[in-house]
């Protein structure tokens, strides 16, 4: 059986309020799960921007876990797959906090080979991104829920 | 009446939007509006002991965190009455070099350059030129690495401290870069070349430039506050002349001269005030430009910032050649009540930090005062001065002007607040 090379990297702002759940998620799993991240390469990074792209290279797979602006409750898991975080339109390509979505583009136009890999974003919606704000209780009560979110993908892939 | 708006202006960070009134064909009215919320960090400092400051202002922005580490830094342990000098200040150097290296990459190609070249987007840019946007997102890749390899990480490196480094960086996966960085170098030579082929639409300005200045290398962190119209103050004395004041439309501070004038920070201004302090081969593609010093058309500020990364890959080059790490990392700090203010070259310009400290290294006051802050009114006169080509264009056009002229700038709005949409209204 071939291996697979795995990332799960969580992705946030540790001193934006909510922006931190998708660390926290990781953590959480890593915690919960030790010996399924023993098998997986396992990133957290604050603002990856482009960096993304370097983080991505020679993997088969990446669970991306992230927080997200959505019209859900705050807490409120989506799990979306490749196709899904291709119809995202790229926003106003900020000039320095290149989002996930606006990254992943520009990274199937210079790399047609990155549309194999098998992408899953993994999005806690958070409402509260304000300066130096703990997690608010329902994205903090949602974190369990994540990691259980993260294991099972992982699962799916060794 | 033409107006002129960008509710969301691209490619620069943070949100805000631009509002330009023509009338017989000049500027009536023109407002960067800031409208993000103020993002409240002095205040957040207030009571954080002072090894903590580093590492909470890094995270003002996830592109020039070295900028705010080292001013906060430099600031608090002038508070200390401490200089870090010899080999923790050469490495501080090199810090730096990367966060110029990657923030330059960046802007000049993926920011800035698809306004030159007619493409919308850097998305665009990379569907009809793959190979100059993976160069640059090869020579951008250079400077985090040397981020990473000094502070532990990419982006917000958590090294550095109040009195030097929490510890040596091993000098292997620095010297590991080199080939990479020579590669790079060579890269930037031909960056500096091609950028002087770049169509950049015509506007030239009677600036005051203000840099930090050096005599014996170029200024990043020590030396003075040299302006182009003769004022050279210590750094003590930044803010005898150089006034923040808050204005209606915007959440960010703008900045003036005590004289109520406006100015100019950034690669411009730097490469003005101290093209004689560049390394050797950047000075050498400054000269083979055959540009006449100073640069007074603020869309050419891509070429400082291309001889400046000629300047940075080549620094760090030699830095990396000197590394020889020696002795206790960091000072052993002794705790006193002090003031202090510190500041430093972002690559967007310089940034002016002043703090408060207890007895126990606790922060009492904090005053933060960041490049864009200094630049926006700068842009708003820019716009004004752009205002009678503007009513000549079509609204496309002239739309596209002023954006690529803010963006020119490198605002970053998430440093002065967050940023920026763009209105020109036409009032004949």
């Amino acid at each position: 059986m071939i291996r697979m090379n795995i990332l799960v990297l969580g992705i946030g702002q540790s001193l934006r309020g909510d922006d931190a759940a998708g660390l926290e998620a990781v953590r959480r799993w890593q915690t919960l799960h030790p010996a399924t991240a023993a098998r997986v390469r396992v990133e957290v990074t604050e603002l990856p921007g482009l960096g993304l792209l370097d983080l991505l290279k020679g993997m088969d797979a990446a669970v991306l876990v992230d927080a997200v602006r959505s019209e859900q409750p705050a807490g409120t898991l989506l799990v979306l797959g490749q196709d899904d975080l291709a119809a995202f339109t790229p926003g106003s390509g900020s000039a320095h906090g290149w989002g996930a979505a606006e990254t992943l583009a520009l990274g199937r136009r210079l790399n047609p080979s990155l549309a194999d890999l098998r992408l899953t974003l993994i999005g806690i919606a958070g409402t509260d991104f304000s300066m130096g704000a703990e997690l608010r209780p329902e994205v903090r009560a949602a974190l369990d829920k994540a990691a259980e979110a993260i294991e099972r993908k992982v699962n799916t892939l060794l | 009446m033409k107006t002129i708006e960008v509710p969301a202006l691209a490619r620069v960070e943070g949100e805000g939007g631009l509002y330009i009134g023509i009338q017989d064909g000049k500027a009536v009215e023109i407002r960067l509006d800031i409208y993000e919320p103020p993002r409240f960090f002095e205040g957040f400092l207030v009571d954080r002991y002072l090894q903590e400051v580093p590492d909470i202002t890094a995270r003002i922005c996830g592109i020039c965190p070295v900028a705010y580490q080292m001013s906060s830094i430099l600031a608090l342990e002038s508070a200390l009455g401490i200089q870090v000098d010899g080999q923790g200040y050469a490495l501080r150097r090199l810090l730096y070099c990367g966060e110029y290296i990657e923030s330059h990459a960046l802007h000049i190609y993926l920011l800035q350059a698809p306004d030159l070249l007619g493409a919308p987007s850097a998305l665009d840019l990379a569907a009809v030129a793959p190979d100059v946007v993976k160069n640059a997102l090869r020579m951008k890749k250079v400077g985090n690495d040397l981020l990473k390899a000094i502070g532990g990480r990419s982006v917000h490196p958590v090294n550095a401290c109040v009195g030097g480094w929490y510890r040596w960086p091993d000098a292997a996966p620095l010297q590991a870069l080199l080939p990479e960085l020579e590669w790079a170098l060579e890269a930037a030579r031909e960056t500096a070349r091609w950028s002087l082929t770049l169509p950049y639409p015509e506007l030239e300005i009677d600036y005051e430039f203000v840099a930090i200045h050096h005599p014996q290398e170029y200024g990043l962190m020590h030396g003075e506050v040299w302006s182009s119209r003769g004022s050279k103050l210590p750094v003590q004395e930044y803010e005898t002349r150089y006034i923040e004041e808050h204005v209606k439309h915007s959440n960010a501070l703008h900045s003036h001269t005590k004289e109520g004038g406006h100015y100019i920070v950034g690669p411009l201004a730097r490469l003005n005030l101290n093209h004689e302090q560049l390394m050797p081969e950047a000075r050498k593609a400054l000269k083979a430009a055959r540009i006449k010093l100073p640069i007074t058309n603020p869309y050419k500020s891509l070429i400082a910032r291309a001889i400046e990364l000629v300047h940075f890959y080549e620094e760090a080059i030699a830095l990396i050649k000197a590394y020889r790490p020696a002795g206790p990392a960091h000072a052993t700090l002794e705790l006193k009540p002090g003031e202090g203010c510190g500041m430093s070259e972002a690559p967007r310009g310089l940034l002016y930090h002043r703090y408060k400290i207890d007895g126990n290294g606790r922060v009492q006051f904090a005053k933060i005062t960041p490049p864009t802050a200094q630049n926006l009114p700068r842009i708003e006169e820019d716009l004004a001065a752009l205002a009678p080509q503007l009513v000549k264009m079509e609204q496309e056009q002239a739309t596209l002007t002023a954006e690529h002229l803010v963006r020119s700038y490198d605002p970053c709005i998430s440093c002065a607040t967050h940023f920026l949409k763009l209105k020109i209204e036409n009032k004949d």
